[in-house]
């Protein structure tokens, strides 16, 4: 029998009776030749290999998230229950013990779900890491997290979420903003006034290939987790820089996501985009599992690699070096992107966010208290095209007292007659409040 | 008449089953020679019964199983293809494997052909070993199994015998089929002279009635038909069991079978009269396989198990049995002991047995009968803390449609059916441990034997048809056919339906006894750009273990 080197939990939940529509990417269809693949590798049959069957998310495990307008219910359906509960298997099973690390290959993603949640943007409806990260948070008490966002697609959702988060190191390696959905992910967006340098952004120009995703992990991604010393190394991996992804422009590799996911050695692995479903999934999920389980994957291979793989031009690979060299004077060597708040400072700021899946327009008032000590109070005003008007307050989990006071004292004088709803959602006491 | 034998580890047990239901039943030492052992029991059975009224009769046999833990295996060749994946070297077994180079993706188009001068050189080669048996597997053949034909056909004038992968079975599992369709080809000689000299035994006898084997899924298939896939009759023993039970009480509701042997105790799980199948295939001797098995597990528990105190007083039961217990002249006491020493059962030394539990009582300040009391009741424990670990493996099993989510089946026993020698003295022990309520039924003892005597033919094939390719592929059967790309789930349930017909009837079904269930029924959209290019349809279907119409006619209710 074979042996895997790292024993590793496997949540598979293909969700075959779930689309957003018939003939969307997000469909029945998705994981059907991934799953074929899995189960012809006999994967399964590897000793420390463990697969874990799915539960259901419940509301709670949302709500220290979300702000979901006009509630959950409305927002999610059954599917995005369990992709969010097949993550927190994967977190109980790793925290436990059970397994060394886990691959929650669930549908559907949810990495472009924000802290509020009007609709679906991006495919998604929740936002599946940050859900498991804050019931990691409460339940087993840890602290500092770094995701490596590994989609095509920038983490915009995961990035919103953990903006003002100083525990919470968020790095997103995607296909350049400016050539693709949702067109942010910038070097200088790099995290809000208590929170500066948290956020990591790595805009790749289209056509990188293996060589430039692996120089940019081993260059610059390594270092700065290395610095940063998370207890729990998440990777949010989608699957879409792959060369035969029909909606986007990298020149990935199944061996180059396998490489990639063995050097990064991530605590969790979650599934997120992906859309070649025929001839990059099957093969990408298979490389995954197997550098989790720490086996060889020279042989993980798609069929057509030899034919259509082009490796790396030098244009780009010069591209990349310079940003990698931007990147490790910004974040690397000190902060010089830090500019001073004064501790107290109250500051706001205006938004607009587009769900591009349902067509809804959100615009958002935010308010932040500077604080030294912790993530800082937060409160957001946020009305949405649908007509929804909500105010909603956030406490971060480590709040110091100022920074509680003020955010309490925010939602007692909100005006119930000038909002649908008042949220309070309160981290210190893990109290949720809705009225 | 129906005969029916089934071959243990110790015993050999057979039952005669006519109308009214079992009217006889006999055990045999299980000797070292298979078939002298077989030809014992017939012998014991057969005394005064004309065998011109036995009707049918199903064996089960230890061959296989046998064969591979001896190391009897024949030498065999394999000639595997693999593409994209894991290191086809890491599947190596037999002598002479040999990977070329060749590749079918998951939807079965060939990504690189086969290498024809690798696959002769390869046949070379194993010839040059001396050779003759060989097995071809290439990955994803049940999703087209060109590959391995066109292997075949090269080499099939090279080897005495040829065992393919795609025949084995419709599952996808590349590493369990190439050691299936190894055993495949080197059980084949061993289980030809077997059944060979079955069909020469029972010739002697005059018994001229359909003879069939037992399959680990609870099945049987008829001898001259199991010629070519020997390893599907392997390891049957739990599966009679099992069959018996649900002959001898019908298993309503969802029941838990065990059955108490002398060395250890298997049990399984029984929803409304279906017998659990296990999800994967059954584990022969070091090799994961794709036979299909029902799904049982089994512990180091039984009367003959080693009672030890451990150091901190506290009991500890098997999961060894060395000797015989006390009673019948070993030295170690056993749960069998206890049982003598409550006056359970009248059996061997009874004074013997008494002071074995005297002794390990003393030091612990009780008495021999409590002594006793207390070990059965561990014993019976002990059983239950691993029923209900089973229990929660089963109801972990990975879900994969939201629908099954939502219902969450999840298996709650509600009896318990005991089988095997101490069943009756161990059922109150147990019953109590699990908070179920028993039942023991009639013969007991032999409920393996009636298992095997009435299991029915079963078989199973998986469909997958692909209207983008324009392809049907039902690989157990070897069909592979175009379809029209207007092919729907009704024209591949009603292809799936006959072929499955003609299949258990050559396997030796009774037509009037067809079963079909279909297990498995997926179909999706294939959406290429925005729009629907075809259609994949997968569907399994099969005709589960069940019960013969004869026993359900029988005038006599053996259920208790």
């Amino acid at each position: 029998m074979i042996r895997a080197e790292r024993r590793t939990g496997l949540i598979f939940f293909p969700a075959f009776d779930w689309a957003i529509s018939p003939t969307h990417p997000e469909r029945e269809e998705r994981l059907l030749y991934t799953q074929d693949q899995v189960l012809e590798e006999g994967l399964l049959d590897i000793e420390g290999i463990r697969e874990y069957r799915v539960r259901e998310a419940l509301f709670k495990d949302i709500r220290r998230v979300h702000f979901c307008v006009p509630d959950e219910e409305a927002v999610t359906t059954r599917s995005h229950l369990i992709s969010a509960g097949g993550c927190l298997v994967a977190a109980d099973a790793v925290l436990k013990g059970e397994v060394e690390s886990a691959f929650a290959l669930v549908r559907p993603p949810g990495h472009h779900s924000m802290r509020v949640v009007h609709g679906n943007r991006g495919f998604c409806n929740i936002n599946i890491e940050a859900i498991m990260i804050e019931y990691i948070r409460e339940k087993y008490g840890i602290r500092k997290v770094a995701i490596v966002d590994t989609d095509c697609h920038h983490g915009d959702g995961t990035q919103d979420i953990y903006w003002h988060d100083p525990d919470t190191l968020f790095i997103s390696v995607h296909q350049d903003g400016r050539t693709l959905y949702p067109g942010s992910g910038f070097i200088d967006e790099s995290g809000g006034p208590n929170a500066q340098g948290a956020t990591v952004n790595i805009p790749l120009p289209p056509g990188t290939g293996e060589k430039g995703f692996l120089f940019v992990l081993d260059e610059f991604i390594m270092p700065l987790l290395k610095k940063f010393q998370p207890e729990l190394v998440i990777n949010s991996a989608g699957q879409d820089n792959h060369f035969n992804d029909p909606i986007t422009n990298m020149n990935f590799t199944a061996r180059g996501y396998a490489t990639l996911n063995a050097r990064l050695k991530p605590d969790i692995a979650v599934l997120e985009g992906g859309y070649a479903i025929e001839n990059a999934l099957p093969y990408v999920n298979v490389g995954i599992i197997m550098a989790m389980a720490g086996m060889d994957t020279s042989y993980v291979k798609e069929p057509n690699y030899d034919r259509d793989y082009k490796p790396q031009p030098a244009d780009i690979t010069l591209y990349i070096e310079k940003l990698v060299a931007e990147l490790k004077d910004l974040f690397l060597k000190g902060n010089p992107l830090k500019t001073e708040f004064k501790e107290g400072e109250i500051i706001e700021r205006n938004r607009n966010i587009f769900y591009d899946t349902d067509g809804i327009d959100e615009k958002q008032h935010e308010k932040l208290r500077c604080c030294h000590d912790c993530a800082g109070a937060l409160s957001i005003e946020s009305t949405s095209s649908l007509g929804q008007h909500i105010h909603a307050v956030h406490i971060p989990m480590f709040a110091c007292t100022a920074c509680r006071d003020i955010a309490l004292d925010w939602h007692k004088k909100a005006f119930r007659g000038n909002f649908d709803h008042l949220y309070l959602q309160d981290k210190v006491r893990g109290v949720y409040e809705k009225v | 008449m129906i005969l029916g034998l089934d071959v243990g580890g110790t015993q050999t047990d057979t039952v005669l089953i006519d109308k009214n239901g079992v009217f006889y039943e006999s055990k045999t030492p299980t000797g070292d020679n298979l078939l002298e052992t077989l030809a014992l029991a017939l012998d014991k059975t057969l005394t005064n019964i004309d065998p011109t009224n036995i009707e049918r009769m199903t064996f089960s046999t230890t061959m296989a199983t046998n064969a591979i833990v001896q190391g009897l295996l024949a030498d065999t060749g394999m000639i595997v293809s693999a593409g994209p994946g894991m290191d086809p070297a890491l599947f190596s077994v037999g002598p002479s494997y040999h990977v070329v180079e060749g590749c079918l993706d998951h939807q079965g188009l060939e990504a690189m052909p086969v290498n024809k001068e690798a696959v002769l050189n390869a046949s070379d080669l194993i010839r040059q070993d001396g050779i003759k048996l060989v097995g071809i597997v290439t990955k994803f053949s049940v999703r087209n199994p060109a590959h391995e034909l066109l292997i075949s056909d090269w080499v099939k004038n090279s080897f005495s015998h040829i065992a393919l992968g795609h025949q084995v079975s419709g599952a996808l599992n590349f590493p369990r089929r190439i050691t299936t369709t190894y055993l495949n080809a080197a059980l084949y000689g061993l289980h030809q002279e077997f059944t060979n000299a079955v069909i020469r035994t029972i010739g002697k006898k005059d018994l001229q009635a359909p003879r069939f084997l037992l399959k680990p899924d609870g099945g049987t298939v008829g001898l001259e038909q199991s010629l070519y896939y020997p390893a599907g009759t392997a390891q049957s023993g739990p599966a009679a069991s099992v069959m018996g039970a649900l002959a001898l009480d019908g298993c309503k509701g969802n029941s838990i079978v065990l059955d108490i042997g002398g060395t250890t105790t298997d049990m399984s799980v029984v929803l409304n009269g279906v017998p659990l199948l296990a999800r994967h295939g059954i584990m022969l001797g070091p090799f994961q396989t794709l036979v299909r098995s029902l799904l049982t597990r089994s512990i180091g528990m039984g009367g003959d198990s080693e009672i030890q105190i451990e150091k901190n007083g506290n009991l500890k039961i098997g999961p060894l049995r060395k000797g015989s217990p006390v009673a019948f002249g070993g030295n170690i006491p056993t749960p069998t002991d206890a049982m003598i020493t409550l006056d359970l059962i009248r059996i061997g030394n009874g004074e013997a047995a008494r002071d074995a539990m005297e002794k390990l009582a003393v030091p612990l300040g009780l008495t021999a009968d409590k002594m006793a009391h207390e070990v059965l009741k561990h014993t019976a424990q002990s059983i239950a803390v691993s029923v209900n670990d089973f229990i929660g493996y089963i109801n972990s099993r990975p879900l994969y449609t939201i629908h099954e989510v939502v219902q969450e089946k999840k298996i709650i026993p509600d009896s318990v059916v005991i089988i095997g020698g101490p069943a009756p003295q161990f059922a109150d022990y147990v019953g109590k441990a699990l908070g179920l309520p028993y039942r023991v039924p009639s013969h007991f003892g032999v409920a393996n034997a009636v298992g095997a005597a009435v299991a029915r033919v079963t078989s199973e094939i998986s469909l997958q048809a692909d209207t983008q390719r324009g392809t049907v592929v039902i690989p157990e059967a070897d069909v592979q056919d175009k379809i029209a790309s207007d092919f729907s789930l009704e024209d591949a349930s009603s292809l799936a339906r006959e072929v499955i017909k003609k299949q258990a009837l050559q396997a030796g079904a009774d037509p009037s006894d067809l079963d079909i269930t279909i297990t498995e029924k997926e179909m999706f959209n294939m959406i290429r750009g925005y729009s629907r290019t075809g259609r994949n349809i997968r569907l399994k279907m099969s005709i589960v273990p069940g019960i013969i119409p004869e026993w359900n006619r029988r005038k006599q209710d053996d259920t208790r």
